[in-house]
C-alpha cells in the first residue's frame, strides 16, 4: 500500500522511493532496500505498477515506476480497508485521531 | 568511482529470468548503489565510508536473488506455463519451509511427532476397520451373496444354525436362489499314514459351495454334484493352500494321493487358492485355519433328525431377485414346515441377510465408533499443532508484516504458510506410516481372533490412500486457521511499530482450540468410562459354572447303536475311557452347552398354572447326565440332583433352574411341583420337579438366563452328546489325547467342536474388552493432548502478559494473586470445555447405548469421573506456568 500511495502523484524511480519511505515516516518505518526491488517487481508482475527506462536531459537513464489503472483501483480499495480498520480501532481504543 | 554495474553483476547469483530482463535488474541495482555512494560523498563522508554505506544496502545477495526470482516467477508462469513456473514457486515455498524448520528444530520435531501419532494411529485403526467392517467380501459378485439363518422368534440373539433337512427343503421349495450351500461346524479329523497322526481342522461343505462363491481351485478340481448327493459317501477331499504347502511342499502331484482321515481313505482332488478364506464363520467368534474341505454328505451327522440344527447356510440370489422376495419365500417355507413338523419347527423362522452383514454386522457399530474416536483424536492433534503454529506466528509477525506492507499478496503468504503445514503433515504422514505399521501389529495381537484373524489385515493401497487424505486434512486443519489468522492480523498490524495488537486475535483462536480440545477429551473420557463400567459389570457376572479346567468335545452316537439302551451304553463306554486318562477328574454329557450358540426349547404345561387348550409356556430344554452339575460346578439351590438310582423312573423327574422356579412358583418351593411336556398335556405323563439348580448364562455372559429344565440322561439318551470333561490342571495339553480317546470307541464316533470352556467365556467378552481398551487408550491420548493444549495456552499468555503482571506486582499485587490470575485462566478454559464436552458426551452415550451393559448412558459415575479427571489435569497443567507468573520480578518484567 505504501508503494502504491507514493506512486499515486507521479512516477518515481527506486532510489527516490526508498528515500521517501524513510523520510516521510520520520524513519519510523525501516526496511532494507533489498526488499524494495523484489517488491516493485512483484507489483509490476501483478500489473499494479509499470516500470519504464527514462532518459532526461542532463540526467542519466533511470527506471521510473508509475501506477497503472489497476494499481489505482487496488490503492483505493486498500485505502478503504485501512480506513475501516482505523475507524474500528479508534472506536475500540477511544482515540479520536488515528 | 567503482564500476557498480560490474560490482552488482559479480555478486548477484544468476536469476531465473530471460537475459535481457536480468540485465535490466542488474542496471537498476547498480543505479541504487551508485546513488547511495554519491549521496554519502556529497554528505561529507570519506570515500571508504561512502563505499561501505553503499555496499551495506545489499548485504545478502543470494537472498536478494531468491526474492527477485520469486517476484518474477509470476512472469515466468505467465510466459511459459509449460515450464512449470507455478511449480517453481511451490519449490521456492518448499525450500523456504524446510529452512524455517531447520531454524526451529524443536518446534518441527514436536509438531511432526504429534501428527505422526495422530495419522499413524488413525491409519492403523482405519486398516482394521476397513478389513473388518467396510470392505466387500473377496468373492465373485459379493452383493448377491446372502446368509440364511434359522432363528427362534423369541430369541433372535441365538446363533442361527439350520438343520440338514431344512436345507434340503430350502433347495427344493424356493426359487429365489441360484445355489444354496450348507457349511458344517468345525470338525476335527485325524490324519494317519503320513508320519505321526495329525489332528486337522475340517469343514464339510456342499458341492456348490465353491462355485457359489466364485472360487476356482488353484490345482485340480472342486467337488462334483454327484460327490455330494447323499446317495453314497464320496471319499474326496480338497486341501487348503497352506496345508498343501505344509504337507506336500506345494507339489502338483498331491492331487490323486490318498489321505487316511478318521480311518477312511480320501482322494485329494484339488487345492484351494492361497488367498481363499471363508469369511462367514463356522462358529461365530472363532476363526481357525481350515486344513481340509470335505463334501457335506460325508459328514457323519448329516443324516440326523430335523431337530438337530448344525449348519450355516450361504446362498446366491438369482439375478433380478431382491432380498425381500427371497425373504418372503423363505418365510412361507418356514410356516409350511412348522405346520408339517411342529415338533421340530414350530416357532422357528428363516431369515435372509447379506452375507457381509452376517460376517461383520456384530462389529460394525463398535468399529465405526473406534474410527470416529480415532478421527477425533487426530483433530485434537491438529489443534495442538495449530496452537504451536500460532505461537510461532506471534514470533514471525514482523517478517510477515513487512512482506505484506510492501505488497506481498495474501494468497502468496497463505500459500507459503500452508506449504509449511503441509511439510509438517507430510513428515508426520511418513513417520505415521511407521507408527501405523507398529500400531497395526499391536492391534492384531490385542484384537480378539474372531475380529482380525479371519480377515486379511495389513497396510495396503487403501491404507496408504487414507494416510494421504489424513495428511491433507491435517495440513488444512492445523495449518489454515493459523495461517489465515496470521495473514489477516499482520495486514492490520503492518504499519505499527509493535505487533502486540495481533496477539489478541491469536489468543482468541488459541482459546477456542483449547476449549474444543477439552470438550472432545471429555466426550471421549466419558464414553470410555461408560465402556469400562460396562465391562466391570460384565466381569462381575457369574456365568453360573466354573470354566477353568473344563473342556468340551461334541460327538455322535453311530446309527448302529441308535437305541436308547445302545446310546446309554456307548456314552458310558466313552465316559469310562475318558475317565481313565490321567488328569481327568469328571466327565458328563449334556444336549446343549452354554456359550456354544446352540439351543433347544420345549413347551410345558404347569400344574395349577397352565390352562388346558392354551399354548404351553416356552422353556429351555436340556438332557444331562447326573454328573453334569458337579462337572460344571453348577450349584444345587433346593431339592436334589439326579443320581443313577433314578434310571428306572428317570422319565418322571426333572431339575429346573432358578429363573424357571421364580417364573412359575414365585416365592414358593417348586420341589415336588409337577409339569407336563409338549402340546398335548392330556396325553403326556406328569414330571415332578426334584431340584432347583443355579442359573447359567447360556446364550452369552451379557444375556439374562432363560427358564431352563434339565431332564435325566436316562430319560432321553442323547444321539449327539456334548461331552464336558473337568481336568485337574490346564486341559490344553490333553486336547489331542482326549479327542483320540473319544474316537477310539468306534471308527464311526467323531470328535468335533473341541473347545476349552474358558475360551468360550473369553470369546463372549473379547470384543467388549478390545473396544474398551482401544477407546480408553484413545481417551487417554485425548486427555494428554487437551492437557498439553491448556498448558500451552496458559504458558503463552503468561509470557505475553509478563509486563502487565510485573506492573500489577509493582503496584502491590501479591505473587498469590499472579498465581490465581494464570491458574484462573486455565481453569476457565477447562470449565467451558468440560461444559460443552458434557453436552457432546450425552449425545455420544446415546449412540453407544447398544454397547453398554447394565450401565445407563447417563451414568453419573462415568461422567463425574471424566469431568473430575479433566479438571484436575487442566489445573495441574495451568499450575506450572502459573507458578512462573508468581515468580515474575516486577522490575525485570517492566524493563522488557
Amino acid at each position: 500500500m505504501i508503494l502504491l500511495a507514493l506512486l499515486e502523484a507521479r512516477a518515481r524511480h527506486g532510489y527516490e522511493l526508498a528515500k521517501l519511505i524513510e523520510s516521510e515516516s520520520d524513519k519510523k518505518l525501516q526496511f532494507h532496500v533489498a526488499s524494495l526491488y523484489p517488491m516493485l517487481y512483484r507489483l509490476e508482475r501483478k500489473g499494479l505498477v509499470e516500470g519504464r527506462w527514462v532518459e532526461k536531459a542532463g540526467e542519466r537513464r533511470r527506471r521510473f515506476y508509475r501506477l497503472t489503472a489497476q494499481g489505482r483501483r487496488a490503492l483505493a480499495q486498500q485505502r478503504r480497508n485501512w480506513r475501516e480498520f482505523a475507524q474500528a480501532l479508534n472506536r475500540l481504543t477511544g482515540f479520536n485521531h488515528a | 568511482m567503482p564500476d557498480w554495474r560490474a560490482y552488482a553483476r559479480g555478486r548477484l547469483p544468476r536469476l531465473r529470468v530471460p537475459p535481457e530482463r536480468e540485465n535490466e535488474i542488474v542496471a537498476e541495482l547498480a543505479l541504487q548503489l551508485d546513488q547511495a555512494f554519491a549521496e554519502a560523498l556529497a554528505g561529507g563522508a570519506s570515500e571508504a565510508d561512502a563505499l561501505r554505506r553503499a555496499e551495506a544496502q545489499f548485504a545478502d545477495w543470494p537472498a536478494l536473488a531468491r526474492e527477485i526470482d520469486a517476484a518474477e516467477a509470476r512472469l515466468a508462469a505467465q510466459l511459459e506455463p509449460s515450464r512449470g513456473g507455478a511449480l517453481a514457486g511451490c519449490w521456492h515455498d518448499l525450500r523456504y519451509a524446510v529452512r524455517f524448520f531447520r531454524r526451529n528444530p524443536g518446534f518441527a520435531a514436536i509438531a511432526t511427532i504429534t501428527l505422526a501419532f495422530g495419522i499413524g494411529g488413525n491409519t492403523a485403526v482405519f486398516t482394521m476397520v476397513d478389513a473388518v467392517a467396510l470392505r466387500s467380501l473377496p468373492y465373485h459378485d459379493p452383493g448377491q451373496l446372502t446368509a440364511i439363518e434359522t432363528r427362534k422368534a423369541q430369541q433372535p440373539e441365538l446363533e442361527p444354525w439350520t438343520s440338514a433337512s431344512d436345507l434340503q427343503d430350502m433347495r427344493a421349495r424356493t426359487g429365489a436362489f441360484s445355489a444354496i450351500a450348507g457349511i458344517s461346524p468345525m470338525w476335527n479329523v485325524v490324519l494317519t499314514g503320513l508320519g505321526d497322526a495329525q489332528r486337522l481342522t475340517a469343514l464339510y461343505v456342499s458341492a456348490d459351495f465353491f462355485p457359489l462363491l466364485g472360487v476356482n481351485p488353484a490345482v485340480g478340481r472342486g467337488f462334483r454334484p454327484d460327490e455330494d448327493n447323499g446317495a453314497q459317501t464320496s471319499h474326496v477331499v480338497m486341501l487348503s493352500y497352506s496345508y498343501w504347502q505344509r504337507q506336500f511342499g506345494g507339489r502338483a502331484n498331491a492331487v490323486g494321493k490318498s489321505l487316511a482321515l478318521d480311518n477312511a481313505l480320501y482322494t485329494v482332488i484339488g487345492v484351494l487358492p492361497a488367498a481363499f478364506r471363508y469369511e462367514g464363520e463356522p462358529l461365530a467368534g472363532t476363526a481357525e485355519e481350515i486344513d481340509v474341505w470335505l463334501p457335506l454328505s460325508a459328514n457323519p451327522i448329516v443324516p440326523s433328525p430335523r431337530g438337530l440344527r448344525f449348519l450355516k447356510v450361504v446362498a446366491r440370489l438369482k439375478p433380478g431377485v431382491s432380498p425381500e422376495q427371497s425373504g418372503h419365500q423363505l418365510r412361507a417355507l418356514a410356516a409350511a414346515l412348522a405346520e408339517k413338523y411342529p415338533g421340530t419347527n414350530r416357532g422357528f423362522a428363516f431369515y435372509v441377510q447379506p452375507l457381509r452383514a452376517q460376517v461383520n454386522g456384530r462389529f460394525r457399530v463398535a468399529m465405526l465408533l473406534l474410527l470416529g474416536t480415532a478421527g477425533f483424536v487426530l483433530l485434537m492433534a491438529c489443534a495442538n499443532v495449530a496452537n504451536l503454529l500460532l505461537a510461532r506466528a506471534a514470533v514471525r509477525h514482523k517478517e510477515i508484516a513487512v512482506r505484506v506492507a510492501l505488497g506481498a499478496s495474501r494468497f502468496r503468504l497463505l500459500r507459503q504458510l500452508f506449504t509449511e503445514s503441509l511439510c509438517l503433515a507430510s513428515a508426520g504422514g511418513i513417520l505415521g506410516l511407521a507408527v501405523a505399521f507398529a500400531g497395526l501389529k499391536l492391534l492384531i495381537a490385542a484384537a480378539p481372533a474372531s475380529l482380525v484373524r479371519a480377515q486379511d489385515v495389513r497396510l495396503d493401497i487403501r491404507a496408504l490412500a487414507f494416510a494421504c487424505i489424513a495428511v491433507w486434512l491435517c495440513a488444512i486443519a492445523a495449518g489454515l486457521p493459523p495461517a489465515w489468522r496470521t495473514v489477516r492480523a499482520d495486514i492490520e498490524a503492518a504499519l505499527r511499530e509493535s505487533g502486540r495488537g495481533l496477539t489478541a486475535g491469536h489468543h482468541r483462536l488459541r482459546a477456542t482450540l483449547v476449549v474444543a480440545q477439552v470438550a472432545a477429551a471429555l466426550a471421549l473420557l466419558a464414553s470410555a468410562g461408560l465402556l469400562v463400567r460396562s465391562f466391570q459389570r460384565l466381569l462381575d457376572v457369574d456365568p453360573g459354572f466354573q470354566a477353568r479346567n473344563l473342556l468340551t468335545i461334541s460327538t455322535q452316537i453311530p446309527q448302529a447303536a441308535n437305541t436308547p439302551a445302545g446310546r446309554t451304553a456307548m456314552y458310558r463306554l466313552i465316559r469310562d475311557r475318558l475317565l481313565a486318562v490321567p488328569g481327568v477328574v469328571d466327565v458328563a454329557a449334556v444336549s446343549r452347552l452354554p456359550l456354544m450358540g446352540m439351543n433347544l426349547s420345549t413347551w410345558i404345561f404347569v400344574e395349577g398354572k397352565s390352562t388346558p387348550g392354551e399354548p404351553g409356556a416356552d422353556v429351555e430344554y436340556r438332557a444331562a447326565t447326573p454328573s453334569y452339575f458337579s462337572t460344571m460346578r453348577i450349584p444345587l439351590r433346593a431339592g436334589r440332583i439326579f443320581d443313577d438310582r433314578d434310571d428306572a423312573n428317570a422319565a418322571s423327574i426333572t431339575l429346573i433352574n432358578e429363573t424357571m422356579a421364580r417364573k412359575f412358583w414365585p416365592g414358593g418351593d417348586p420341589v415336588g411341583k409337577r409339569i407336563k411336556l409338549g402340546d398335548h398335556p392330556a396325553q403326556a405323563p406328569w414330571i415332578t420337579v426334584v431340584g432347583v439348580v443355579g442359573d447359567v448364562r447360556h446364550v452369552g455372559i451379557d444375556t439374562q438366563p432363560l427358564p431352563e429344565m434339565y431332564r435325566a440322561y436316562a430319560a432321553d439318551p442323547l444321539g449327539s452328546p456334548m461331552l464336558v470333561i473337568r481336568t485337574a490342571t490346564d486341559p490344553k495339553p490333553l486336547v489331542s489325547a482326549l479327542s483320540a480317546k473319544v474316537r477310539s470307541v468306534s471308527a464311526e464316533v467323531p470328535a468335533y467342536n473341541v473347545w476349552l470352556m474358558q475360551d468360550l467365556v473369553d470369546r463372549s467378552t473379547a470384543q467388549r474388552r478390545f473396544v474398551m481398551w482401544l477407546l480408553s487408550a484413545f481417551a487417554l491420548t485425548a486427555l494428554l493432548l487437551a492437557v498439553v493444549g491448556v498448558y500451552g495456552a496458559v504458558a503463552q499468555s503468561v509470557t505475553q502478559r509478563t509486563p502487565e503482571i510485573g506492573l500489577r506486582m509493582a503496584l502491590g499485587a501479591s505473587p498469590a494473586a499472579a498465581l490465581r490470575l494464570a491458574l484462573g485462566q486455565g481453569i476457565r478454559l477447562a470449565a467451558v470445555g468440560i461444559a460443552i464436552g458434557a453436552a457432546a458426551a450425552v449425545g455420544l452415550a446415546q449412540l453407544m447405548r447398544k454397547m453398554l451393559f447394565e450401565v445407563q448412558p447417563l451414568d453419573p459415575v462415568a461422567f463425574t469421573a471424566a469431568a473430575l479427571a479433566l479438571a484436575v489435569c487442566a489445573a495441574l497443567a495451568s499450575y506450572v506456568p502459573a507458578r512462573k507468573a508468581a515468580r515474575i520480578e516486577p522490575l525485570a518484567a517492566l524493563r522488557r
